[in-house]
């Protein structure tokens, strides 16, 4: 039903996470039968931010410099390093105005079956990082999958000599939870790791 | 039942107390049977494919089933078009099939449960395996967790030798294979005095029934589970670079059962373990009944036949609880004592 150039715009739409074909079809009609400036700059910003977007050379975060941001603010905390999976995750702990270490982006989990291993989570940058600093503490913010769980353990073995401590964030019943929903592996960990009040 | 096996669109009501259901070979008594064992576990109990439950040159099957126990009541439909496979609880479609687990359970004497005495290892861990997911529900997330871990661990091993990246993963393997052995333990501690028990009223008391949990490894019951299987893993890990493969643990483990001090896998005869597999059964039933305050659904596909009636009689006289209970046989003879309504396939078809 799409051919030619609108055509080539709904396969293009289509291929962004979460967009199905009805969408990518609604969306590249609002495209072409819009506001045409708007477009032209929809346009112009997506070249932009395709050509200078690239990864932080300390510290693998997106980036519009050679140098994020956050690696470049020497008012930071340098004896606290962060390590989260991608740019995103990054954003949500900025967010909670809490941490004001430095961050380290590993990219990719460690994950046999799908070809991901040390150089992948960039492992030997990291180790460069970690040695090039007095780390006191090095947080290890993954998800708690099966396969974040295994990145940390692995960093904690290889980086426990050269760092102060390792941190991991706490794994348990959600705010607002409730126990009798609580899945019995969260629930022991919520356990082991009960604070006194 | 719409397209499902024999049944091209069939409606069947069933009475609380079960029923009793006749007709000749083929007629489809065991299909029954399997569907409603398809809205409890989402999959056939006989291990067909999806694709061979839907009737011969149709395109799907759909099976919609309404079960009420107390005041709760629920509806399952199950559908498979050869693409896709729709699981709903009142209509709402589960993120996870195994969440069926939760809602409907039942306990299904197949005439191939002697297989749990006298099959492969692999059958008498499925059976554990399921009858503690049916008695908590939460062991299927530990168990989904240890085989996503397990797979994780033998492509590492198939991929070139990283010795750091290993002892990552072993100890992930570690703890949740400690996780899968120490549920099976408590399970069993229940399990095996009731299956004597249940054993002993079926066979009339002559016999003495024990089972023993084997490891895949040497590893001593009671000891540290996790020191020994972290001290085995570093003994093996030469040979499983070797095998590109994970060489012990919970996914290889077995039940033995003897008959007075006898491996009854090789001395037992066939009526003794077809006693013990329905005891086994019957006890996997007792277990959810304790746990779940909800007698579970029985099905007796056809299993007392082989029996002598001395034992039949026994196993009759044990069911008397508020169990839904199901009989295919062609042989409705044997099965008056249950009162059960009777529906009669050769009549329906």
């Amino acid at each position: 039903m799409f051919s030619g150039l609108l055509g080539t715009l709904v396969e293009q739409l289509r291929k962004l996470p979460g967009i199905g074909t009805k969408t990518a079809q609604r969306l590249a009609m609002h495209i072409v039968s819009g506001d045409k400036q708007y477009a032209l700059d929809l346009a112009s910003v997506l070249k932009e931010a395709a050509e200078n977007y690239r990864k932080c050379t300390v510290c693998n975060m997106l980036t519009e410099y050679d140098v994020c941001s956050y690696c470049a603010d020497t008012t930071r905390d340098e004896s606290q390093l962060c390590i989260v999976q991608s740019t995103q995750d990054v954003y949500l702990l900025e967010n909670m105005h809490e941490y004001r270490g430095y961050y380290f982006v590993l990219e990719h989990l460690l994950s046999p079956l799908d070809g991901m291993g040390l150089e992948e989570i960039h492992f030997g940058a990291l180790q460069q990082l970690v040695a090039s600093r007095t780390i006191d503490e090095l947080i290890l913010a993954l998800n708690p999958s099966t396969e974040g769980e295994s990145t940390m353990n692995f960093l904690a073995d290889q980086l426990a000599a050269s760092v102060g401590s390792i941190t991991r964030l706490s794994t348990g019943i959600p705010f607002g939870g409730d126990i009798e929903y609580t899945s019995s592996m969260t629930l022991v960990n919520a356990f082991k790791r009960r604070y006194h009040v | 039942m719409e397209q499902y096996r024999n049944f091209d669109a069939q409606d069947f009501t069933f009475a609380p107390q079960g029923a009793l259901i006749i007709g000749e070979n083929g007629s489809g008594k065991t299909n029954i049977l399997e569907a409603i064992n398809y809205c409890a576990f989402g999959k056939s109990v006989r291990n067909s494919f999806d694709e061979e439950l839907i009737g011969f040159s149709k395109a799907y099957f759909r099976i919609v089933a309404a079960f009420s126990s107390g005041e709760e009541s629920r509806k399952i439909t199950a559908a498979y078009d050869k693409k896709r496979k729709v699981v709903t609880c009142n209509d709402v479609t589960l993120d996870r099939i195994s969440e069926l687990y939760r809602y409907i359970r039942t306990v299904y004497f197949s005439p191939e449960d002697i297989g749990i005495i006298s099959g492969a290892p692999t059958m008498r861990r499925t059976f554990l395996d399921q009858a503690i997911s049916q008695y908590a529900f939460l062991y299927l997330q530990e168990y989904r967790r240890f085989f996503r871990v397990l797979k994780q661990r033998n492509a590492l091993l198939k991929k070139e030798l990283s010795f750091q990246e290993k002892k990552a993963w072993d100890r992930e393997f570690i703890e949740s294979s400690a996780i899968i052995y120490q549920n099976r333990q408590e399970y069993l501690t229940s399990f095996i005095p009731l299956l004597c028990e249940k054993y002993h009223e079926i066979s009339g008391g002559a016999e003495t029934v024990t089972v023993q949990y084997k490891h895949a490894f040497p590893c001593r019951d009671g000891d540290d589970y996790i020191g020994q299987l972290t001290a085995y893993l570093a003994s093996v890990e030469e040979r499983e670079w070797e095998a590109q493969r994970t060489l012990c643990g919970p996914h290889l483990d077995d039940l033995i059962f003897f008959l007075d001090g006898h491996n009854m896998r090789r001395f037992g005869s066939q009526g003794q373990k077809r006693s013990l597999a329905i005891a086994a059964r019957l006890t996997q039933a007792m277990l959810i009944l304790e746990r779940n305050q909800d007698p579970p659904i029985l099905m007796f596909d056809d299993v007392l036949a082989d029996l002598d009636n001395h034992r039949a009689a026994n196993i009759i006289q044990m069911l008397t609880g508020d169990h839904q209970i199901f009989i295919a046989t062609p042989h409705p003879g044997g099965y008056t004592d249950f009162q059960l309504p009777i529906i009669n396939l050769d009549k329906i078809l």
